[in-house]
């Protein structure tokens, strides 16, 4: 009896609160992982519409998914070779 | 009319599929509904042993799905309730002996046979999860309150949407006294959790295991609470869907009452 009112007192938190809390993170962590293949389709898409207006190296385009605390991001690095002048439909 | 095919679903395995698609089975059928139990899980098969029809297999749904038999060939009659049947697994095919296409043919039979059809889902989200949910009308996910396995209800939920099933949730072993001091997610944590409505609530309740060391039927017990907690989920599908749905309650002893039960809240 005495163990309950010092966990009272000291407010520790009961099991199924972490529980709660855990699961909440995991299912947002599961919900950001994506497959390598969805990636590589994504990036081809964005190359075939950046290739619309601009000459890039496609080569040494990087798609990165960077995860933080409070937010994730998605970085496309590519060097610009020239605009296109006429940018083709 | 055409039947109802619902599929009973978890993603993790362990959590109580077998048991409830035995129970709300055999409650529809107490009802007057004509209702197939079908046993998804090939090569590793146990709705018959929980049903106790081990004994009176001959043929088993790869044979119905490739033609080998008739649909009534393959649906065995339960031993004690009329208008019951089970068709079972496989025990030594490959679970990519059926394909998606295949069972979605036979769903379309099934249907004309039966008014209700539930198919027993095998765990995990391969080609067993695929057969299972092809041809099926709604889903019911199990999921018992831990973190594991509402974790697994989470994704699958998820893969049922996709395939524009609708899915209803059933938490399995709830353990009162353990909500109750705070040991244990209660069923408004898993429902905020997982935002999906409820069709069920099931406490832990021995007689589960009593039942199926016999192979007895869970709902013919009126003493047991989860076979009780089952019968109400069949009369919810059986066209009762307002039927309030009852939480597991503790049992208050004297001592508890009047509060000397604290000294055991740790």
């Amino acid at each position: 009896m005495i163990e309950g009112w010092f966990k009272k007192l000291f407010g520790k938190e009961k099991s199924k609160e972490s529980a709660k809390k855990r699961l909440k993170l995991a299912l947002v962590y599961d919900k950001l992982e994506v497959s390598d293949e969805l990636i590589s389709k994504l990036q081809q898409d964005i190359v075939d519409v950046i290739s619309k207006y601009f000459i890039v190296d496609k080569e040494a385009i990087k798609l990165d998914i960077k995860r933080s605390d409070n937010f994730s991001s998605l970085t496309l690095n590519t060097p610009i070779l020239s605009a296109r002048r006429s940018p083709s439909a | 009319m055409e039947g109802k095919i619902i599929v009973i679903t978890s993603g993790k395995g362990g959590v109580g599929k077998t048991t409830a698609t035995a129970s709300i089975g055999a409650a529809l059928a107490l009802e007057g509904k004509k209702v197939a139990v079908v046993d998804m899980d090939i090569g590793l098969r146990n709705l018959d042993v929980v049903m106790g029809l081990e004994n009176r297999i001959v043929f088993n749904i790869v044979d119905a799905v490739n033609g080998k038999c008739q649909t009534q060939q393959a649906a065995i009659k339960d031993r004690k309730i009329d208008n019951l049947f089970l068709i079972p697994a496989s025990q030594s095919d490959n679970k990519n002996v059926i394909t998606p296409a295949a069972m979605k043919k036979f769903c379309v039979l099934l249907r004309k046979e039966f008014d209700f059809v539930l198919l027993d889902c095998p765990a995990g989200i391969e080609q067993g999860f695929e057969n299972s949910v092809i041809g099926a009308d709604q889903a019911i996910v199990i999921c018992t309150p831990e973190v594991s396995s509402v974790r697994d209800a989470d994704r699958v939920i998820g893969l049922l949407y996709a395939k524009s099933v609708q899915p209803k949730l059933l938490v399995n072993r709830i353990v009162p006294e353990m909500v109750e001091r705070g040991d244990m997610l209660s069923h408004e944590d898993v429902v905020d959790v997982l935002s999906i409505d409820l069709i069920g609530l099931v406490p832990m309740d021995e007689s589960v295991i009593v039942s199926t060391n016999t192979g007895a039927h869970l709902i013919q017990n009126n003493k047991s609470k989860a076979g009780q907690a089952f019968r109400r989920v069949a009369l919810r599908l059986n066209g009762n869907a307002d039927l309030p749905i009852e939480v597991p309650q503790a049992k208050k002893g004297f001592w508890k009452k009047i509060g000397f039960g604290l000294s055991r809240n740790k």
